[in-house]
């Protein structure tokens, strides 16, 4: 037994990557469906209102899918992210780690890395979903891009995970923690009205995989994708420098 | 587990502080303390509610910051092992994991048999693969010491202890910490004080942040305690009561049992030369006259009150 393994039963005990799964498989699956029937639903609920939408494209059964996961996903990569970062919770608990272990980084690591890993697993699961409904319904996918446009949004996530990490430094409960982290999320892209900033923030990944399916230069996610990688370490710093100084 | 040889007593302390201090703003939690903890002894922390102990106990252990002061530490942090009192650990690991993972946490080998014995010096060998989060208070305490034991630490830090537990667990407790004594320091803080007087050679008592007294305890006792006398009579004793209370060498009479008066003087001599005559005024029937056993309570109150 070791923190690594702890964190390993930590995802399975608790049923965390069932959460996880199964939400990214769901929006996965449904995305290209509603893509494809959209128009079908909305005159079924419309009446006698005329509707006409552009026939539906492999790119829009995407990004349906990564619309309901990049919200509703995104809340459950946080509280599941939440869970195992908030280690100074309750104290008695904090103090047979903090007691034990002198690095904050040796608890804070396998943590980060864990939540992580189970996140990316989980959006290439549903994304593998969508990949394949989308091409069983409305067309193929270019492989290179989807397969890149996977990693820079895991690279999003690993960031949203790290923006959890520096969260539970501020914040000490999960039900805490969470709206901090997402407040911080929700933040980010508004940065983008400053207009210099707006090519560089890490939310511009969220958008990568429709961009690179429908031909956007890889080039364009080159700064928000280093930015990005800056940021993640930056939080993680941040995050063990807080945790390190906080007394239980 | 590998038992330690005995420590010699003229080594020099495993813990000492200097100056120690912390405040919480305007709220004085310690206030230059100075502790010195022998290797090998028992030290025990006594004091009222909310008089600095856990704090003293966080600082040592490293999961708090004085504010003034110093702690030198002849040990390593990693073989410092802490006892809160009321351990929490994830639900859902057993018994087994959480001792396991204890050891792991401070750099130990992996060792099933460290952990079993561990977990069957604690009484925990039957639940050892039951998840903890269906434990009760008392059975999480034996597992936060089989968790501290297994870490095979030079220094056990115990806060409350046997808080939680049943007068059985509470004696298997006692036990173990006797047991130690010697070969592992303890620090033990505690409400019970009959529980400090038994198995501490050493003690610390604390008051709003101060040190009040530290040293050994037989000193504590001998030195420490205003002279007592326990007088057993036939009943009534009401007008001896008022006799004993109005004798200038009387400081305090109480009455721990309707035959039963204790009697604390201010002059041990006084009190041999005048105390017979006194009951034989009052017109008391004495069944017997000894000094009063000195005991940590009393001491503590007179020291604390």
């Amino acid at each position: 037994m070791n923190l690594w393994r702890l964190e390993w039963l930590r995802l399975l005990r608790t049923r965390s990557w069932i959460a996880l799964a199964a939400v990214f498989l769901f929006f996965g699956l449904l995305g290209p469906i509603s893509a494809r029937y959209m128009e079908e639903i909305l005159r079924r609920f419309a009446g006698d209102i005329s509707i006409m939408l552009p026939p539906p494209t492999p790119a829009t059964g995407l990004e349906q899918y990564l619309g309901n996961v990049m919200q509703i996903g995104l809340l459950v990569v946080l509280a599941v992210a939440a869970g195992a970062l908030a280690f100074d919770q309750p104290s008695e608990r904090a103090a047979f780690y903090r007691s034990r272990v002198r690095r904050v980084w040796t608890l804070l690591a396998p943590r980060y890395a864990v939540a992580t890993l189970a996140t990316v697993a989980a959006f290439v699961l549903g994304t593998l979903g969508a990949w394949y409904e989308t091409i069983v319904l409305l067309g193929d996918l270019p492989v290179g891009g989807m397969l890149l446009g996977m990693l820079l949004t895991s690279l999003y996530l690993a960031f949203a995970v790290a923006v959890t990490a520096a969260a539970s430094s501020f914040a000490r409960a999960p039900l805490t923690i969470v709206p901090v982290a997402a407040g911080l999320l929700i933040v980010v892209p508004l940065l983008g009205l400053i207009g210099p900033l707006r090519d560089w923030l890490p939310s511009n990944l969220l958008g990568s995989l429709v961009g690179l399916v429908v031909g956007v230069p890889p080039v364009e996610y080159l700064r928000p994708a280093l930015v990005t990688l800056v940021a993640t370490a930056g939080l993680l710093w941040l995050a063990t420098l807080r945790l390190q100084r906080r007394e239980l | 587990m590998t038992p330690s040889a005995p420590i010699a007593s003229d080594a020099p302390p495993l813990v000492t502080t200097k100056g120690l201090g912390k405040d919480y703003g305007s709220v004085i939690a310690l206030a230059d303390v100075d502790i010195s903890v022998p290797r090998g002894s028992v030290y025990g922390v006594v004091g009222p509610n909310g008089a600095g102990k856990t704090t003293l106990l966080s600082i040592l252990v490293g999961i708090k910051e004085a504010t003034s002061g110093s702690v030198t530490l002849a040990v390593e942090r990693e073989r410092i092992a802490l006892v809160p009192d009321t351990p929490s650990f994830e639900p859902w690991l057993t018994a087994r994991e959480v001792v396991a993972l204890a050891r792991s946490l401070v750099g130990l080998a992996p060792s099933a048999e460290a952990v079993e014995h561990a977990l069957r010096l604690t009484g925990l060998a039957d639940a050892a693969d039951r998840a903890n989060g269906g434990f009760s208070r008392g059975m999480l305490q034996r597992l936060g010491l089989a968790a501290a034991m297994a870490g095979e630490p030079a220094l056990l830090v115990l806060d409350e202890p046997a808080a939680a537990l049943d007068p059985a667990g509470r004696r298997d407790v006692l036990d173990l910490v006797s047991d130690l004594s010697g070969a592992t320091t303890v620090l033990f803080s505690s409400h019970i004080l009959a529980d400090v007087q038994q198995v501490c050679d050493t003690i610390g008592i604390l008051r709003a942040g101060r040190l009040l007294f530290q040293g050994p305890t037989r000193d504590l006792l001998a030195g420490k305690a205003a002279p007592a006398f326990t007088v057993r009579l036939r009943p009534p004793v009401d007008g001896v009561v008022e006799a004993l209370e109005a004798a200038p060498w009387v400081h305090l009479v109480e009455r721990p049992g309707p035959d039963r008066l204790r009697v604390t003087v201010t002059s041990t001599d006084a009190a041999e030369r005048e105390l017979v005559r006194t009951l034989a005024d009052a017109g008391a029937s004495v069944v017997g006259i000894a000094p009063a056993e000195v005991d940590l309570e009393h001491v503590f109150l007179e020291l604390t009150g």
